[in-house]
């Protein structure tokens, strides 16, 4: 790994950290506010790729463990990795790469934009969304032995939050792949 | 900023090494999903939640580190009770508490730079066989530090220059910004590190 990847690799988990920092959006029709971070796995993936996204998590989950309240709302601490959510917790670090693993190979630079968008959505959405809850959500059965079909009911109420942050992340992949390359760049 | 969860002290737990208190917090852990009698999950529950109000933390920061975690867990559990069984759900929520207490216990009682330390003497096996470079998770634990308050203050100025000219602040407008402005900074903070020597090239391997 050279030093530049490292670098993009810390840049890219502080930027995660800050956007926890930035306070939730509620849209009007959609049950669950949106926080900028939890776009964070989609962005990842689709911006510096599968492997750097990937280890900008495994930063990430490392920062939660030790201690350091860098999750949206001040969150921190091994409690949030022993919980019943840390399936997700960890489930960012793989779904990052699946993200990052689908978008390094359907985008190209110099696609029609419609096709980037196309690919950069399907990146984010099988990512950021599939791999996600089928990581997190046996997890919570797991711990808590609440049946798989009630969580799953349950997880629907952010499916639409989801979808919304697929649309933001693929529109803000895509921008940063105009103005500043880094997706296919490898040192 | 970023100030790490942990208190001063000095309780047991404050001066076991690092390693140890990692190890039985997962064995513990594991421990007690082989667990299903009440007689022992209720007292393990009484115990770490007297380790973890002990460490030394503020009352009701004590209690508002657990809120939002106890939220899912309840949320979770009055489902489970719904669904399956009301000892089933008693013998979960017993069960999560004491994990998610201990591991709170010993976040409370563990200094950053000590867990930093311990990971990586941790990955000293893999730094010897050439898969990562151990120094380098120390590296980037002090980049993301050193880095998340010049990222938020170039949020800030984002957002100022979006009133500015009287735009809505969207996360869609700010995050391109955002990402280029910082992420165009690799380069030269990569060759300020490379120029001070930070990550010599290996001797041994290779």
């Amino acid at each position: 790994m050279t030093t530049r990847d490292l670098v993009l690799i810390a840049l890219f988990t502080a930027i995660i950290v800050v956007l926890g920092l930035i306070p939730p959006v509620t849209l009007g029709f959609i049950p669950v506010p949106i926080t900028a971070q939890s776009m964070g796995v989609m962005l990842a993936g689709c911006i510096i790729g599968a492997k750097r996204g990937a280890l900008a998590y495994v930063l990430l989950v490392l920062l939660v463990a030790i201690g350091l309240p860098v999750l949206a709302g001040g969150r921190g601490g091994l409690a949030i990795i022993q919980g019943p959510t840390g399936g997700f917790v960890l489930g960012w670090i793989v779904a990052t790469f699946v993200t990052g693993l689908i978008a390094e190979r359907l985008v190209k630079e110099g696609q029609s934009e419609i096709k980037q968008f196309t690919w950069f959505f399907i990146a984010s959405v099988v990512g950021g969304i599939g791999v996600l809850y089928a990581i997190g959500m046996p997890w919570v059965t797991a711990v808590t032995g609440t049946p798989l079909s009630a969580v799953a009911m349950g997880s629907l109420a952010f499916i639409p939050g989801d979808i919304v942050k697929a649309v933001i992340a693929t529109l803000a992949a895509r921008a940063v792949l105009a103005g500043y390359p880094l997706l296919h760049a490898r040192a | 900023m970023l100030n790490g969860l942990n208190v001063e002290g000095t309780t047991p737990l404050h001066r076991m090494s690092v390693r140890a208190k990692l190890a039985i917090l997962l064995v513990c852990g594991l421990a007690l999903y082989a667990v299903s009698s009440l007689f022992i999950l209720i007292p393990a529950f009484v115990i770490t939640a007297l380790i973890y109000f002990t460490t030394g933390l503020a009352f009701h920061e004590a209690i508002s580190r657990l809120k939002p975690i106890l939220f899912t867990i309840l949320i979770l559990l009055i489902a489970t009770a719904y669904l399956t069984s009301m000892r089933e759900a008693a013998e979960s929520f017993f069960r999560l508490m004491a994990i998610v207490l201990f591991a709170g216990a010993v976040t409370a009682t563990t200094a950053t730079s000590a867990f930093i330390d311990e990971i990586t003497r941790l990955l000293q096996p893999l730094d010897r066989l050439g898969l990562v470079r151990a120094a380098d998770v120390g590296l980037a634990f002090g980049l993301v530090l050193r880095f998340v308050p010049d990222i938020f203050n170039r949020y800030q100025s984002i957002r100022e220059g979006h009133r500015a000219r009287g735009l809505k602040v969207r996360p869609l407008t700010i995050l391109a910004p955002l990402i280029i402005l910082t992420l165009k900074d690799a380069d030269t903070i990569a060759m300020a590190i490379d120029a001070r020597g930070f990550r010599r090239p290996r001797e041994k391997h290779r």
